[in-house]
């Protein structure tokens, strides 16, 4: 396998890497955790007082302490004959930004457990070859080699897979970040992307929205209580925290409450912050800026002589494009929706690594494509149910196997069907073919282990054998074509099982129970006629035969009558079971101190017994094969 | 008898001829195992990676799962102190206050999140975010003065830095 090869979106205000893991972009957290940037961290240098080097979050904390050497925004300063002094010395900006890279790859080696060298890095589309020159030596400084450079809004497209679109488009890319605007119109012919026009605001971004709806939320609190909170760190710094929290609710729900009490006190007491925000509030105080997006967007498509109704594909980057009045506001400027799926604040990042990993080769067709199984295969169970072995959409090759038993007392042979399909009820699939194991030495139902194994290989082809556990003896056989059907006849077996999905599940509810019920008896029987024979009293031996009786003339009735027989014997039987216990002399050593917490204890008993008969009952219910097959077959 | 040699050398020609072949063959199919031996040793090496990675992003999932909501619930827990502070100072009973305030506290040290210690230390950006500056010729630089917003750590990751106003001396 080729070396890996990262992407990595070197952003103004935040950075974020992603690399190729089984097939699909990840992004690679940054080492110091999530922050508020999520896995992205804060494209920020600085050198403490000491002379350490600084990177990402524990530079932003500390930039107010240390203004002179922090450093932001060096992407701003790419290209430009421009130094930076720092302690006594001097930086180029791609220094500075190489100290970021030199991060990313630190944290893509921790992440990946592999060297990395090579990387894929975006720029803006309207970098020139300078400042692309800048980014690339950027990379060579930190120990990359810059395999390619690729424009951030073509990275976008490619996150959302738009490379593969067979038809030529026009993209218009929205990248609305913390603090900076980019449009970018692109024209995209047989999976090459060519820049149209580019337009922005390099002053205009989320943080100016957050600065507003902070306003609104300090100014209602001087309205109603009359305290200024704009000089207060502590309630500035709570009222921040609780402005973002509602900023990202509002994007699900309509109403919220910034709710933060003791903010403040005075002669009269505490008071406490509590503002109410609605979306419509939010979109009123956030809408001056996003208006200032329009004449961004009616330039780029002045500048590629294009109308609104050219483009073809839009596509949002950044945090604030979540907000549901940016995503409004881009629809309605350009009539229509934006595309969906990938999270816009990691879509740079994906897009650079989609393009890594198609030159690394990891995202080509040179994987080795694996089939899996477009329907359940299972065997018929007791009362003609489906016990799935392999679920749908399996990769194969596979084999998994399961260990069944018998129905009847004495069964001799059981016959494995194998069917395929999504119903429950075995009648409504498809039997694939079937053959019988014999020879099973005669014994109790329940008794006997038969192992059932599927193997499916590479090729589709089934093996199914089913072997008895006691004696060793086996028999199988091999299915040729699991499908057997067209892709029409699969898909309406798929479509058939999910509107059938309520009636199916009611007639194997039916069988469920009749088989909970049989077994049921089957265990009461055994109880009362031989283990717990001299036990019962006989007025409770009629009791539980009469019972036994009802249950079994409801059998030919409906599930409800059923049930309701079922659970009267089954409220004899705890309460004979239940007898037998108290009446049982406690173990050696072990003393009743008080009466009601030992009869508690004994109630707790009885309830786990009545559920492992219950499981106990369940487990035959998967038993391979009703009795009477096996009874024709031995006819 | 030179027919004969000519005959034997063809026969040795097509010895060779199918050695040859035999030859050729016999290293496309080494090729081909070898290849197939690297695409399975591959698969498997991937799949065992995707266990063990699996397994680290289930454990974050749910620390990442945990930790948010300890964080929610620290605003809470803060927001008790704050009471607690402001009620004692009006000189009102807050014993069953305080009772509450070590249950959360309680409940806060079985999940390992520690406070971070801010008030009289040193800045370190690892653990603090500095919102702003304050001259104080009488400290040392950088010391913290006031802790605008309290910090967390869970075991080694920080949950939440303190916030917190800085030092500096006048020159």
């Amino acid at each position: 396998m080729a070396e890996k090869i990262i992407g990595i979106d070197l952003g103004t205000s935040n950075s974020a890497a992603s690399v190729i893991q089984g097939g699909k972009p990840t992004l690679i957290p940054a080492a110091e955790g999530t922050t508020v940037a999520g896995k992205a961290f804060p494209s920020v240098v600085a050198f403490s007082k000491d002379g350490d080097l600084l990177v990402g979050e524990p530079a932003r904390r500390q930039a107010v302490t240390n203004p002179d050497n922090t450093i932001r925004e060096a992407k701003r300063k790419m290209g430009e004959d421009f130094l930076y002094k720092i302690q006594g010395k001097e930086y180029k900006p791609q220094q500075i930004s190489a100290f970021i890279l030199q991060k990313i790859k630190r944290d893509a080696e921790a992440f990946t457990g592999e060297t990395i060298s090579k990387a894929v890095i975006t720029v803006p589309a309207y970098f020139n070859d300078n400042q692309r020159q800048a980014t690339k030596d950027a990379g060579t400084i930190a120990g990359l080699e810059v395999v390619r450079i690729i424009n951030e809004p073509t990275a976008a497209s490619l996150a959302f897979g738009l490379d593969k679109a067979k038809e030529d488009m026009k993209i218009l890319v929205f990248d609305f970040g913390g603090g900076t605007l980019d449009v970018t119109i692109m024209e995209m012919g047989g999976g090459v992307f060519e820049v149209m026009s580019t337009s922005g605001d390099t002053k205009l971004g989320g943080a100016d929205m957050d600065q507003a709806l902070i306003d609104f939320v300090v100014d209602e609190f001087r309205k109603k209580e009359g305290i200024d909170l704009s000089s207060d760190s502590t309630a500035i710094t709570r009222i921040k925290e609780g402005a973002e929290k509602a900023k990202i609710e509002l994007s699900t729900v309509m109403e919220t409450d910034v709710n933060l009490p003791f903010i403040a006190q005075d002669s009269s007491g505490a008071k406490n912050l509590e503002v109410k925000i609605t979306r419509a509030k939010l979109d009123d105080l956030v809408n001056p800026i996003v208006q200032r997006c329009k004449s961004s967007i009616d330039k780029s498509l002045e500048d590629a002589k294009l109308s609104t109704s050219d483009i073809t594909k839009i596509v949002l980057i950044g945090g604030p494009t979540r907000m549901p009045i940016v995503k409004k506001f881009v629809s309605d400027s350009l009539g229509k929706e934006a595309e969906s799926g990938v999270d816009p604040m990691e879509a740079v990042a994906f897009g650079a690594a989609v393009q890594a990993g198609i030159i690394a080769g990891d995202v080509t067709s040179d994987i080795v494509l694996l089939d899996v199984t477009p329907l359940t295969l299972g065997i018929e169970t007791l009362g003609g149910v489906r016990e799935p072995i392999i679920e749908r959409n399996t990769t194969i090759p596979t084999s998994k196997d399961k260990t069944f038993t018998t129905a009847a007392d004495s069964q001799t042979a059981v016959t494995i069907n194998v069917v395929q399909g999504e119903r429950p009820m075995v009648a409504d699939n498809v039997s694939l073919g079937s053959f019988n194991l014999t020879e099973i030495p005669p014994a109790p139902r329940g008794v006997p282990q038969i192992n059932v194994k599927f193997d499916i290989d590479a090729n589709g082809i089934l093996n199914v054998t089913a072997k008895d556990m006691g004696t060793g003896k086996d028999a199988k056989i091999t299915i040729q074509s699991t499908t057997k059907m067209s892709d029409d006849e699969i898909k309406k077996m798929q479509e058939d099982a999910e509107g059938h999905a309520e009636e199916d599940k009611k007639k194997k509810e039916t069988v469920d129970v009749k088989n909970e019920a049989e077994s049921f008896i089957y265990t009461t029987e055994k109880l009362v006629n031989q283990d717990l024979k001299d036990k019962i009293p006989q007025e409770k031996g009629i009791q539980i035969t009469d019972a036994i009786k009802e249950l079994k003339d409801s059998l030919s009735q409906d599930t409800e009558q059923i049930k309701q027989k079922l659970e009267a014997l089954k409220a004899i039987v705890n309460e004979v079971t239940t007898e037998l216990y108290k009446n049982a002399s406690p173990p050696p050593g072990e003393q009743q101190s008080g009466e009601q917490q030992s009869g508690e204890q004994q109630s707790g008993e009885q309830q786990s017994y009545a559920n492992e008969q219950q499981s106990g009952s369940n487990e035959e219910k998967s038993d391979s094969n009703s009795e009477q097959k096996s009874e024709n077959n031995s006819n | 008898m030179s027919e004969n040699k000519k005959q034997i050398n063809e026969e040795d020609a097509e010895s060779i001829d199918n050695s040859e072949i035999l030859d050729d063959e016999t290293i496309k199919l080494k090729e081909e195992n070898f290849d197939l031996k690297d695409k399975w040793q591959r698969a498997l090496a991937d799949y065992q990676n995707l266990e063990r990675r699996t397994q680290v992003e289930i454990s974050q999932r749910v620390s990442n799962k945990t930790n948010n909501l300890l964080l929610n619930f620290i605003n809470i827990y803060d927001d008790f102190i704050r009471a607690e502070n402001s009620l004692s100072k009006e000189k009102i009973d807050t014993s069953g206050l305080i009772a509450v305030i070590k249950n959360m506290e309680s409940l806060l040290a079985e999940n390992n999140i520690k406070p971070i210690y801010a008030i009289g230390e040193i800045f370190d950006p690892q653990i603090h975010e500095a919102v702003s500056m304050v001259e104080d010729d009488s400290l040392d630089d950088g010391t913290i003065t006031k802790e605008v917003s309290k910090g967390y750590i869970s075991g080694k990751a920080i949950l939440k830095p303190s916030k917190v106003i800085v030092s500096k001396k006048k020159n």
